[in-house]
């Protein structure tokens, strides 16, 4: 694909370039084992698999040092495209690309684009929506448990889909949710788990960057969903699928457009990658190439063939299925999908409300 | 019988030491911390000559780095020499990071909630990011003189709850509409942006009002009588009393200033740099903490936070650079200022004694 696409430019005398020079700049650290692990772990294959690339990284960047990063990299490193991997990285990005109008950007999680800003980003609700199918048919006591980290859309898409799976296999079960107000801090996992366990959840899953609770809930003897990393090696016995992301199908999509000079730095305002399960952007597994842990595929019973299909549907590039689809009601009894929609992409990424099924706090939600 | 051979050294305590022996320590201090962490270069396969030389050219050696330390020596200073100040009269501050965080709350709901008419913002937003700061570092000073209690642990305990405070506004009534959900508040309209250095971050009414404090710490303890009161205090509260110096009369007025300078710094971060209320992780980089070394470093000397500040604002940009340049992961930044620190204080010791050669007749 991508050599068609050499000759294909070659043909047309776009000018490419030699080598590239690229700087990713992460919001966390790379050892953790979420968000920003999965950016590095990317980072490392485009570098492998691409041998004209050289890349360099910044680790923990606050939100305010991003355009003197920037700066930076552009200056002394001499890099052509900067990564920018967190939402408020938005101003310090933006900031900077209008300084340096001929070097190339894109920004994750953002919604400003310009000619040489894109705009990137992979979802997991789909991928939650088949591990709450898979909840729903595992829990004894009717109650799943969700840690989750900051009560903004993305987290509450998830919960949501998490739950609409949930309740479409067990309709009399609920999701007990946590909030720990941080993206990586296993002591206020640990904390939250716990408290789930108190109240009666058995199947866990969660949003925070270790594998905290997978742990926690493998030394009670409870299932889990691995967030974010291959969690299977922390808990072989107890981890039952999870959410995985592959955000290196972007980076050398989007890179190798740059170097065939597809992509420059005068036509990027319209390029704004969304990826599902159909793009191949996330997968569902306790592992890659281990969608379900063969440990706990009896205990599914005929949901294991519902989840199968499921997948497929998402999978199918008419998205033949998607768990935000009407009649979808918030627990405060507003009909928030009406039936026979689709939520569209805006919808998903202002979501506010709870589905009917969660319990607990929930921050903003809306009346 | 003494073996003169043996014991030719001689220890004995300085009386005043003179400023040049401060200084001296002091710096060789800071020489012998940069030393040893040569060490932790070479133990990840750099040169240390190579990269202390990329550090001075990418902080002080170009304008970039240079308008990076400045912006982040500003909270420094304002913090540290409030908190010079406190330590003057004994009173262990470690709150001005909760103090900070506070001034920044007043300053954001005097932009985004208040109402007050255009031209007046600045200005007010300044006096409520004291008024801020000041009352939440006012309060560990009213336990401590009325019940005794610790000033470490009250300061350092109401940093989290400044924290939560913010945690709870971005996320619940004050997050702005504007932020598609995300913990922000809206942003700052453009009368209530401080005016900037070009387009460098350098948020210069901050800036001149932390010279402007230093210039008036500095006559509070030399000049006034006030100033005499916190020396005195300082040294010994039995003194203290007996020469009828009020405590708390004395503390809330330090506590006042100390606490009002930090949040004078938040309001700074907020209306200067970010324009809008964050995570609070993100509007201080833990200048409240790093303060407390500025301050200490100091020695007591107002207008050496200038220079420390500066000091620790390059030490924020050379972690900077050798995150980049060099693959250092993050968390280098605390290990300079952390050995920095142990050095510091283990020179105190060389700064309070002489050796000196004994002499036949000792």
């Amino acid at each position: 694909m991508v050599c068609v696409l050499f000759v294909f430019t070659a043909a047309l005398g776009l000018n490419a370039a030699d080598r590239l020079k690229v700087g990713f700049i992460y919001v966390g650290p790379i050892g953790d084992m979420g968000w920003t692990h999965a950016h590095d772990q990317a980072r490392k294959i485009v570098e492998e698999t691409f041998p004209w690339v050289e890349t360099v990284y910044q680790e923990s960047v606050p939100e305010a040092k991003v355009e003197g990063v920037i700066d930076r990299m552009i200056r002394r490193e001499r890099c052509d495209v900067v990564f920018t991997t967190s939402f408020g990285f938005w101003e310090g990005t933006i900031d900077a690309a209008k300084k340096y109008p001929e070097s190339i950007f894109a920004h994750c999680s953002g919604f400003k684009r310009l000619p040489n800003v894109a705009t990137y980003m992979a979802d997991f609700y789909q991928v939650y929506y088949l591990n709450g199918l898979m909840a729903g048919a595992l829990t004894k006591t009717k109650k799943v448990g969700y840690v989750g980290a900051f009560p903004i859309p993305e987290v509450k898409r998830h919960i949501d889909a998490f739950t609409i799976g949930v309740r479409e296999v067990n309709p009399k079960a609920d999701v007990h949710v946590r909030w720990i107000e941080a993206w990586f801090d296993p002591a206020k996992a640990k904390e939250a788990t716990n408290s789930l366990i108190d109240a009666g959840c058995d199947v866990f899953a969660f949003t925070e960057d270790s594998d905290t609770v997978v742990q926690v809930a493998a030394q009670n003897g409870f299932p889990a969903f691995g967030h974010y990393s291959p969690m299977y090696n922390s808990a072989p016995d107890y981890v039952v699928s999870g959410q995985l992301v592959r955000w290196e199908l972007f980076y050398l999509d989007f890179l190798s457009k740059v170097y065939a000079g597809y992509y420059t730095s005068k036509n990027l305002e319209n390029v704004d990658y969304w990826g599902l399960l159909k793009e191949g952007a996330v997968e569902v597994g306790a592992k890659f190439d281990m969608t379900i842990n063969p440990v706990w595929k009896g205990r599914l019973g005929k949901t294991y063939d519902l989840v199968m299909q499921r997948l497929e549907q998402m999978k199918n590039p008419q998205m033949v299925f998607d768990p935000f689809a009407g009649p979808i009601y918030s627990r405060t009894g507003k009909l928030v999908i009406p039936s026979g929609e689709r939520a569209d992409y805006t919808h998903l990424l202002t979501i506010e409300y709870a589905v009917k099924g969660v319990f607990g706090a929930w921050p903003g939600e809306p009346k | 019988m003494r073996n003169d051979r043996m014991r030719f050294l001689k220890i004995e305590k300085r009386e005043n030491p003179s400023w040049k022996v401060i200084v001296g320590v002091s710096i060789a201090a800071i020489l012998l911390a940069f030393f040893i962490i040569g060490f932790v270069f070479v133990g990840y396969g750099i040169n240390p000559v190579k990269a202390y030389i990329e550090i001075l050219i990418e902080t002080v050696g170009n304008v970039y780095g240079l308008t990076q330390i400045i912006w982040q020596s500003i909270p420094l200073m304002l913090c540290g020499v409030g908190l010079l100040l406190a330590f003057k009269t004994s009173f262990w501050n470690i709150g001005a990071e909760g103090q900070l965080l506070m001034g920044a709350v007043a300053a954001t709901w005097v932009t985004l909630f208040s109402g007050f008419p255009g031209f007046i913002m600045i200005p007010m937003i300044f006096a409520f990011g004291f008024a801020g700061g000041a009352v939440w570092g006012l309060l560990s000073a009213l336990l401590k003189a009325k019940f005794r209690v610790n000033e470490v642990i009250t300061t350092l305990m109401m940093n989290y709850i400044a924290l939560n405070i913010v945690l709870y506004l971005i996320h619940g009534p004050w997050k702005g509409d504007e932020m598609r959900g995300f913990a922000y508040t809206n942003s700052f309209p453009e009368s209530c942006c401080l005016p900037t250095i070009g387009i460098t971050y350098i948020h210069w009414p901050t800036l001149l009002i932390g010279l402007l404090s230093i210039c008036l710490i500095f006559l509070i303890l030399t000049r006034t009588r006030l100033g005499y009161e916190v020396k005195v205090i300082g040294q010994s509260r039995q003194a203290a009393r007996y020469a009828g110096i009020p405590y708390f009369r004395t503390i809330f007025w330090v506590m006042l200033i100390s606490g009002g300078l930090a949040g004078i710094a938040g309001a700074g971060e907020v209306a200067g740099v970010h324009h809008m209320l964050r995570h609070p992780d993100q509007v201080s980089l833990g200048y409240g903490y790093t303060a407390i070394i500025v301050a200490w470093l100091a020695r007591g000397n107002p207008p050496l936070v200038i220079l420390t500040s500066f000091l620790f604002g390059a030490i924020y940009v050379a972690g900077d650079v050798l995150q980049l340049s060099f693959g250092f992961p993050f968390q280098i930044v605390n290990v300079f200022t952390g050995l920095i620190l142990f050095f510091l204080i283990s020179s105190e010791s060389l700064m309070q004694y002489r050796i000196t050669l004994r002499r036949k007749d000792d």
